[in-house]
């Protein structure tokens, strides 16, 4: 097992270094798939070089990292100058590693759980409950896709900050899994601090951690209550730290309305992979803050009936809000794409039941492709228009939603045979299990 | 009764002329008007018209701008009220060309431009700038009110006082300070008659009565300008008067029409001649640089002869203005169709630049990303020019400082572009631009070598606008202003003679005042830039949301479904409700049933009845 995951890592490594050789990584830090207003490193490199000639960069509409990030890239930036890249290869690989933890413990996590709740299972789900043997490869399957996966490559040439983001989720992912709440919370801290949205993990986090440690109680118990709690103080205290720091180092609120203002009002139209950008910009003017709202909500709304329908399964809640999240933010990239597409093997023992897996993969294949194309005969032949970007914006999204809603399908699908059995009987005839 | 009327009318009319006389004296104020012709060596000629009103009153007085004489009563109400100490405004049409046509005798963009200091004590200066422009607009019949916030800044280096002010207040009021430009305004006759109405005169006599704005609007380069400013009233500058100078600068081309020749005449040029002369000007002057004549063959001769012609020296020029008093050739009714005539029609032949020259283009293909460049050319042959370079870019092109690049070519190399060497800038002022609320604001000091081009360079990226913010013809392209350098030429600059710092009237240039050491001042305009903008669809505001909407639905929807409903094992031959609805109606029922004997008959199987018999069974369960 050692020898195919070094292979792998190695692998990997290696292919984005070369590549970082090429002038692609330059042709890519352009391209609007993967650089958005708010992970650019051209706009980074503008943030820093105003920050070098004394003038806040948060006074123009450029740079919209938050104060720590901006003093953590200034600092990585003086020390490496024009070799950054292996900064951006070496985040790459430690969110390997940790995917690479996270897909062991999700295992572990998932064997446990099933045998806890083996009693309750129906004799003839023998067949498809999990065995270590399945487990074996999920490792290895994690790393090489989050490795070989285009989008992650992509991302790492363009040295996209998202890639900083996605450590902080996964790193949450992890000490999640492990149970320990307070590096769970720091790291969840850390990535709503980046990009506002992690936050909503808390949900998962809190849930995850109160079964760990009230296993037996129900969710009404005030032990479990007192849990839930501790997390979400636990949590919005150290993002309020990081947040009062940043306001001491800055001397001001400024801040706050060029990044969180930012993600949350929209004001840059720049296109991107996502559908906020060309809503906004055909929005009647009286409508748009409604519409914000709306949008905004939207994000967020998926966390109240997925948490109460997933309750029992917080890893797999986790994951359906990353990918939520990946599919609905105001600036979405590749990079949000990469991280739920590597983690998607923990959950091989479901797809079987997954009845549209050809189509999203078709439709992923033709979005990434189509989408530069497109982008060039808008922008650059003249010859298409922007309606031409936003259908493959939209059918990426399509695609993205049709994954994840057939992902939760197949996952509560299986859950029910577990419970029923694979061949459920009505009236003597075999049945047919639907959705009422 | 009529001795006593007749008493009563002298003694009117005994004070009328007793206010009269002492009005004069009391209202200290006078107007000069002036036309300046100078032939350009590309066969244009170029026309400036100057309406100096000179006025001795306190700026800081405003009781004192109450009773108005020769000053217009419009702008000096206006100016009161909104505590303005120098206003410049100028209106153009067509872009000034400094490689061919040297300097102005007052610069401007094309389109308008309006600077304004207000005065020291001015508690809200933003909102005083929005009521001016608003009141500008209306005045001068232009749409000055798009000059707010998105287009207005502040200008730190350039755009110093012009008039006389103490020290203290260049240095530390800079927040008084505002400038906008608006490069898409368009200038026609509109424009031309409220300006007009600001001459004491009107355009009814004297120098104005030239103005015919089918001629005038004919041009190559027109501009209209309002400068205001307090002036030192005597040489220690003890007091201060006020000082309203009205121009009209216009550029015409006569060797079209002349068939290659120079010739020009009042009538030609203006489809008009003077015959009178605005009774209320204190003087009233034509200036013909004849200086041209020295240089060279090509010469021409005035018709008719001035009454004097006078040099002075700028630098190591020696230049000649001949002097027209109008108020001598109009009088006795007699009418001054002033012409020259060349001896040889005009050979087009290099013309020489002058010492500091700019050019500005845009760079990049597509509607993504672009460049801007400006050439900085120093053609002195020994001096560097120390130079003040200011840009203000529209917010919607977003400006990244670190792609500024400021590179120099010394005229060894042949080709710009290749092993330039850096030139640091002294100072740098930058104000980065928020998007819908202010525009990205460039200060640079270069020290431009002796002979060289400096090549400034920065990058930006376009934004998409909302589908509101664009204008009617929204693949017209968007203007940038222009850049505005600043700088001082060195004491042998040939060729340009400025108007002096103490007084705008052309006559004060030969009053041989030099207590300039021989520097000139001098404001360059750049061009402006158009660039195109990615556009939307603007047929599709519904379709989008629409579409989007479907989207979000389709994800809302399915979640929806999987997360409120639960699994269940059903019956797959038991029907739903509405099979069943359908099944007790009773000619459905019939038509069923004969089918069904059919099917039998074809099948010879007994499903269908199985069915119906189902059919009975769920019924009698459900």
């Amino acid at each position: 097992m050692a020898y195919p995951m070094l292979i792998t890592v190695s692998a990997g490594i290696i292919l984005r270094l070369w590549l970082h050789a090429s002038t692609l990584g330059e042709w890519l830090s352009d391209k609007n798939e993967v650089s958005t207003p708010l992970t650019s490193w051209k706009r980074v490199t503008e943030g820093l070089a105003l920050y070098k000639a004394g003038v806040s960069p948060y006074s123009g509409d450029i740079f919209h990292e938050m104060p720590l990030m901006l003093r953590f890239l200034h600092y990585i930036n003086s020390l490496w100058g024009p070799a950054i890249y292996i900064v951006f290869v070496f985040t790459d690989f430690v969110t390997a590693i940790v995917l690479e933890r996270i897909a062991k413990h999700c295992g572990r996590h998932l064997l446990v759980e099933q045998k806890k709740n083996v009693k309750t299972f129906s004799t003839d789900a023998q067949k498809i409950l999990v065995k270590s043997s399945d487990l074996r490869y999920t490792r290895l399957q994690v790393v090489a896709i989050y490795l070989f996966n285009p989008y992650s490559v992509i991302t790492c040439l363009a040295k996209s900050t998202a890639i900083f983001n996605n450590l902080a989720i996964a790193l949450t992912i992890l000490y999640t899994l492990k149970g320990k709440r307070s590096k769970a919370c720091l790291s969840l801290a850390v990535a709503s601090y980046i990009s506002m949205y992690p936050i909503m993990l808390v949900v998962p986090t809190a849930i995850f951690i109160a079964r760990q440690e009230v296993p037996e109680k129900t969710w009404t118990s005030s032990l479990t209550y007192g849990s839930i709690m501790q997390t979400l103080l636990c949590s919005c205290s150290a993002l309020s730290f990081l947040l009062y720091y940043s306001y001491c180092l800055e001397g001001s609120w400024d801040f706050i309305s060029s990044t969180y203002g930012f993600i949350l009002s929209v004001p840059d139209l720049t296109p991107n992979i996502g559908i906020f950008w060309y809503f906004f910009t055909e929005m009647f003017e009286h409508f748009r803050l409604f519409f914000l709202c709306v949008f905004q909500i939207n994000v967020f709304i998926y966390t109240v009936p997925l948490s109460i329908k997933l309750r029992d399964h917080p890893v797999f809640l986790m994951y359906t809000l990353i990918t939520i999240m990946a599919i609905f933010k105001s600036y979405p990239s590749y990079a949000d794409a990469s991280l739920y597409l590597a983690l998607l093997p923990l959950w091989t023992h479901t797809f079987s039941h997954m009845r549209n897996s050809f189509i999203v993969a078709c439709m992923f294949i033709a979005c990434s492709v189509l989408a530069p194309v497109q982008w060039y005969l808008w922008i650059y032949a003249g010859s298409a228009n922007a309606n031409f970007y936003f259908a493959i914006t939209l059918v990426y999204a399509t695609a993205q939603i049709l994954l994840l809603t057939d992902l939760i399908f197949a996952f509560l699908r299986r859950e029910y045979d577990l419970v029923h059995g694979l061949k459920p009987q009505v009236n003597g005839q075999p049945a047919q299990v639907v959705l009422s | 009764m009529a001795p006593s009327m007749g008493l009563r009318f002298l003694l009117s009319s005994i004070i009328f002329i007793t206010l009269n006389v002492c009005s004069l004296g009391l209202f200290e104020d006078e107007f000069h008007e002036e036309l300046f012709i100078k032939p350009l060596p590309t066969g244009h000629i170029y026309t400036h018209f100057q309406f100096t009103t000179t006025w001795e009153v306190e700026l800081r007085r405003k009781d004192e701008f109450l009773h108005y004489h020769l000053f217009p009563k419009a702008l000096g109400e206006v100016l009161a009220k909104f505590s303005v100490q120098e206003l410049h405004l100028t209106l153009t049409q067509g872009l000034w060309r400094h490689e061919k046509w040297g300097y102005p005798l007052v610069d401007a963009p094309p389109g308008a431009e309006l600077w304004v200091w207000f005065q020291p004590g001015t508690s809200n200066v933003n909102e005083t700038w929005t009521d001016l422009i608003n009141v500008l607009s209306g005045m001068f019949c232009a749409s000055l009110n798009y000059m707010d916030a998105k287009n207005t800044v502040c200008p730190k280096l350039s755009f110093r006082p012009r008039g006389a002010t103490s020290g203290w207040f260049s240095k530390t009021s800079t927040h008084l300070l505002r400038y906008a430009a608006l490069p898409r305004e368009n200038v026609c006759t509109e424009n031309l008659t409220p300006w007009k109405k600001l001459l004491p005169c009107g355009s009814k006599a004297g120098v104005a009565s030239l103005f015919n704005s089918i001629k005038l609007y004919d041009t190559n380069y027109h501009s209209l300008g309002i400068h205001f400013r307090p002036v030192c009233t005597n040489s220690d500058c003890t007091s201060t008067s006020v000082e309203l100078s009205q121009t009209l600068s216009a550029v015409l081309e006569p060797t079209i029409f002349n068939h290659g020749r120079q010739d020009w005449s009042l009538k030609k040029l203006f489809g008009r001649m003077i015959g009178t002369v605005c009774p209320v000007a204190q003087t009233s002057t034509i200036f013909v640089d004849v200086t041209s004549n020295k240089m060279s063959n090509y010469q021409f001769t005035l018709n008719p002869a001035p009454n004097t012609v006078e040099n002075f020296r700028r630098g190591r020029t020696e230049h000649s203005y001949a002097i027209y008093d109008i108020r001598q050739f109009t009088e006795r009714s007699r009418v001054l169709d002033l012409s020259a005539k060349y001896n040889q029609a005009i050979t087009y032949s290099q013309v020489a630049p002058p010492v500091l020259y700019v050019h500005r283009f845009q760079t990049g293909s597509g509607r993504e990303k672009g460049g801007i460049v400006s050439l900085l050319h120093n053609t002195h042959p020994s001096q560097d020019l120390v130079v003040v370079y200011m840009e203000v870019i529209p917010w919607f092109l977003h400006t990244y400082l670190h792609t500024l690049q400021v590179d120099t070519f010394t005229a060894e190399m042949t080709h710009i572009g290749i092993n330039g060497t850096t030139l640091k800038p002294l100072h740098l002022h930058y104000v980065p631009g928020k998007d819908r609320q202010r525009p990205y604001h460039l200060e640079l000091v270069l020290r431009l070598p002796a002979k060289s081009v400096t090549r400034l360079s920065m990058q930006f990226e376009r934004a998409l606008l909302k589908w509101t913010e664009y204008p009617p013809d929204a693949n017209h392209g968007f203007y940038v202003n222009s850049a505005v350098i600043s700088a001082m030429l060195p004491d042998d600059t040939a060729d340009y003679v400025a108007l002096p710092q103490f007084s705008a009237r052309i006559s004060a240039i030969l009053s041989g005042n030099e207590s300039l050491s021989g520097r000139q001042f001098v404001n360059l305009h750049t061009e402006t830039l158009l660039v195109m903008l990615p556009t939307p669809d603007f047929s599709m505001p519904y379709n989008v949301i629409c579409l989007a909407c479907t989207v979000v639905a389709i994800a809302f929807g399915s979640i929806h479904n999987l997360t409120t409903r639960r699994f269940t094992a059903v019956d797959p031959t038991a029907k739903g409700l509405l099979a069943k609805l359908k099944a007790k109606l009773p000619f459905l029922r019939r038509k069923k049933e004969g089918k069904e004997k059919g099917a039998s008959e074809g099948e010879g199987e007994g499903e269908g009845v199985l069915g119906q018999e189902d059919t009975g069974q769920s019924e009698a369960t459900s």
